[in-house]
C-alpha cells in the first residue's frame, strides 16, 4: 500500500515536465507549427531556470520566468523563420536545437565559472490542498503536490476547453488544418502561428526548469536525457488533443518512475537495461498507435497565401 | 562569378556568426581577436594539431554522409550517433574475442563487423517507416539513448579493463589495429577510408542509375513512384547505407583511434554531422570540405578552452550560428 502511494504521487510529480512540453508542441502543432527544438529549449529552460533562481538568491519565481521567457523567444524565432521567412521547419528546429544545447552549457560556465559542485537553489516546495488533502489514500496521490503539478493537469483541462469549446480554439484548429480555408474566412494565419508558438515555446522552457526546480537543485549538461524527443513521440500518439496528451505523459512517467525504482529496488538486472525502458517502450507504442493517430493536416507545413493552395 | 555567388554567402554567414560569438567571448573578459586568431589557426601551427584535426575531419564526414545520404531521398536519419556507438562496440566485440588471429584476417573481420552492425541499427528505423509508417526522425533518435545503454553495459562488463578508472574495455588484438599513415603524431589509415567512402558516395549520387533514383525518390516521391522506382525499398536502403557508414566511423574510431571500446566515443559527433550536412546543404561533394571547416574550428575550441579559458561551447554556437545564416541566405537570395 505504501509503496504504491509513492509509486502514483511520484509518476504524478514526474508527469509535469511531459505535460508542458508535450502541450506546448501540440498548441504549435494546431496551428501547423511542427517544434522539433524541444530537447533544445528545455535544457536553456533548465540552464536559465537555474541560473535565475540563483542569482536571485533562490527566488523559483524568477527561476520560472526566465525559463519562460527564453523558451518564448525560441517560440518566437521558429515562428518567425517558419511563418514569415517561410523555411523549412524541421531544420530551422535542428538549428535551434543546436543552440538551445549550446547555450544552455555556455550561460552556466559564463556566469557561475567552472566550480567543482554547481551551487543548489531550493526546490519547489510542496502545497497541501487544505481539507483534500486529508482524503485518505487519494490526499497523498493527488492532493499535496507543488504548485506545477496542478498546473499543469488545470493547463490540459483549459487547453481542451479552449480548442474544442471556443470558437477561437475552432479558428486555430482549422489554421492548423486548412490555411486556406481560415484565410479566405478571414482568419488571420500569422497570428495564431506566432501566438501559439510563442506560447508553446514557453511552456517547453517552464518544462525544462521543471527538472532543477524539483528533481536536482542544479543544472547538470544534458539533464533533458531525451524527453524532448519522448514527448514528440508522446504528442504524436496523443493525436495532438490535450486530454490524451495528459494521459499519456502518465504512462510516460508511469514508466520512468518504475525504471528508477527497479534501479533502487536492488532487482538483479544491470541498471542499463531499465534505462532502455522508456526509449524502447516509446517506439513499442508507436508501432501500435502511429496510424490510428489524427494529426493536423498542415503540420510542418508553411503557409503562404501567395501561393495556389496544394 | 558563379563560384563567388555560391561562396559569398557562406563568407558573410561565418563572419556574421563569429561577431555573434564574439560578443559571449567578450563577456567572458578573454582578448577577442588572440581567441579568433586560436580558433583558426590551431591546426595549421603544429604538425600535431593538423593530424587532430584530420582525426577529427573522419568521423565529422562520415556522420555528415550518414545524414546526407537519406537526405537526398527526402528522409531525416537522426541516428548516426546510435549506428556509431554500436558499430564501435561489434567492432570492439570482434577485436577482444579474435584477438589472436593475424592481421590480414582480423582487420577484415573488424570492419565488416562493425559496418554491418552500424547497418543493422539503421535497418530497426528504416524497417519501422516501411512497414508501420512510422516517423524515421523520432525512431532513429530514441534508438540512440538505447545505444547510450548498451555501450556502458558492454565497457563495464566482463572486457572491462579494470585498471582505467572511466568504463572502458580491455584493448583488441593487435592484429585489428588499421595501419598508421605517420607513426608520430599517429595518424591512422581511416583517413583513406573516409575519403574514399566520400568519393564514392559522390559518384554513387551522381553518376550512377541507383543514385539517381535516390535522387529522384528525395526531389518528387510520387512522380518516382509513378516512374516505376520501389520508393519505400529506395527509403530503407538510404537509411541502412547511412547506418553502415556511420557505423564505420565507429570501428575507425576503435580500430584507429583508442584501439579499445570507451564510454563516450561518440562525442558531439552526430550534431556537427547533422551541421556539416545541413551546411553543405546536403550536396554530397561539399561534405568532405565543410568537415574539415568544422573540424578546425572544433581542434580550435578545444585550444581557446585550455589556454584561454574560454568555454568550448562558444565555438558550438558559432557553428549553429553559420548554419543559420546559411539557411538565411537562402531566403534573402529568393527576394
Amino acid at each position: 500500500m505504501e509503496s504504491l502511494i509513492t509509486f502514483l504521487r511520484l509518476t504524478l510529480l514526474s508527469m509535469v515536465p511531459f505535460v508542458l512540453a508535450a502541450q506546448g508542441t501540440m498548441l504549435g502543432g494546431r496551428a501547423g507549427v511542427f517544434n522539433v527544438a524541444q530537447e533544445g529549449i528545455m535544457l536553456v529552460g533548465a540552464s536559465l531556470g537555474f541560473i535565475g533562481s540563483y542569482l536571485a538568491g533562490g527566488s523559483t519565481l524568477v527561476g520560472i520566468l526566465a525559463a519562460m521567457l527564453v523558451g518564448g523567444i525560441f517560440g518566437l524565432a521558429l515562428a518567425y523563420f517558419t511563418t514569415s521567412l517561410k523555411m523549412n521547419q524541421f531544420v530551422i528546429g535542428l538549428s535551434l536545437l543546436f543552440i538551445g544545447t549550446g547555450l544552455s552549457t555556455l550561460i552556466p560556465k559564463l556566469v557561475i565559472g567552472v566550480t567543482l559542485s554547481q551551487p543548489l537553489i531550493p526546490t519547489l516546495k510542496d502545497l497541501p490542498i487544505p481539507l483534500l488533502s486529508n482524503i485518505p489514500f487519494l490526499g497523498r496521490v493527488l492532493f499535496s503536490h507543488n504548485i506545477l503539478v496542478y498546473f499543469s493537469i488545470l493547463l490540459s483541462i483549459g487547453l481542451w476547453y479552449f480548442l474544442f469549446r471556443t470558437q477561437l480554439g475552432l479558428e486555430l484548429r482549422s489554421v492548423g488544418e486548412n490555411p486556406n480555408a481560415a484565410d479566405s474566412l478571414g482568419i488571420n494565419t500569422s497570428k495564431h502561428r506566432y501566438v501559439t508558438a510563442v506560447l508553446g515555446g514557453m511552456l517547453i522552457g517552464l518544462a525544462g526548469a521543471y527538472l532543477p526546480m524539483v528533481y536536482t537543485g542544479t543544472f547538470t549538461e544534458g539533464m533533458v536525457k531525451g524527453r524532448g524527443w519522448l514527448t514528440i513521440a508522446l504528442t504524436f500518439f496523443a493525436g495532438w488533443s490535450p486530454l490524451p496528451v495528459l494521459y499519456g505523459s502518465l504512462f510516460f512517467a508511469g514508466i520512468e518512475v518504475a525504471s528508477y525504482r527497479f534501479q533502487a529496488g536492488g532487482i538483479a538486472i544491470p541498471y542499463q537495461y531499465l534505462l532502455m525502458v522508456p526509449y524502447l517502450a516509446t517506439i513499442l507504442v508507436m508501432m501500435f498507435t502511429f496510424r490510428k493517430t489524427r494529426v493536423p493536416g498542415f503540420l510542418g507545413n508553411n503557409y503562404d497565401r501567395e501561393k495556389r493552395s496544394l | 562569378m558563379t563560384i563567388v555567388r555560391k561562396i559569398a554567402p557562406y563568407v558573410i554567414a561565418i563572419i556574421a556568426s563569429f561577431a555573434a560569438a564574439g560578443i559571449f567571448i567578450a563577456l567572458t573578459g578573454a582578448n577577442i581577436f588572440q581567441a579568433y586568431e586560436t580558433i583558426l589557426f590551431t591546426s595549421f601551427r603544429t604538425p600535431n594539431g593538423f593530424v587532430q584535426t584530420l582525426l577529427k575531419f573522419i568521423p565529422l564526414t562520415l556522420q555528415a554522409l550518414a545524414f546526407t545520404i537519406p537526405l537526398t531521398a527526402g528522409k531525416f536519419n537522426m541516428g548516426g550517433e546510435g549506428q556509431m556507438i554500436v558499430g564501435a562496440i561489434a567492432a570492439s566485440a570482434v577485436g577482444i574475442v579474435g584477438a589472436d588471429l593475424p592481421a590480414f584476417i582480423l582487420l577484415p573481420l573488424v570492419i565488416l563487423a562493425g559496418v554491418a552492425a552500424g547497418a543493422l541499427w539503421g535497418l530497426i528505423p528504416a524497417y519501422l517507416l516501411y512497414k508501420f509508417n512510422i516517423n524515421e526522425i523520432l525512431t532513429s533518435m530514441l534508438l540512440n539513448f538505447v545505444s547510450f545503454q548498451i555501450i556502458d553495459l558492454v565497457a563495464t562488463g566482463p572486457w572491462r579493463d579494470p585498471v582505467a578508472g572511466h568504463p572502458t574495455t580491455v584493448q583488441i588484438g593487435q592484429g585489428g589495429f588499421l595501419p598508421m599513415l605517420i607513426k608520430n603524431p599517429p595518424l591512422n589509415a581511416g583517413l583513406i577510408l573516409a575519403l574514399l567512402v566520400a568519393a564514392a558516395v559522390y559518384l554513387y549520387t551522381s553518376r550512377t542509375t541507383g543514385g539517381y533514383e535516390l535522387v529522384a525518390t528525395g526531389a518528387n516521391p510520387r512522380a518516382a513512384a509513378v516512374f516505376g522506382i520501389n520508393v519505400k525499398r529506395m527509403f530503407v536502403f538510404s537509411i541502412v547505407l547511412a547506418g553502415g557508414i556511420a557505423g564505420l566511423s565507429g570501428v575507425i574510431e576503435v580500430a584507429g583511434v583508442q584501439h579499445r571500446l570507451i564510454v563516450g566515443l561518440q562525442h558531439n559527433f552526430l550534431v556537427l554531422g547533422v551541421i556539416i550536412a545541413l551546411i553543405a546543404r546536403g550536396n554530397n561533394l561539399a561534405v568532405p570540405f565543410v568537415a574539415f571547416f568544422i573540424a578546425i574550428l572544433e581542434i580550435g575550441a578545444s585550444a581557446m578552452q585550455r589556454t584561454m579559458n574560454v568555454p568550448i561551447e562558444m565555438v558550438f554556437i558559432v557553428e549553429a550560428l553559420v548554419l543559420l545564416f546559411v539557411l538565411l541566405s537562402d531566403v534573402v537570395r529568393r527576394r
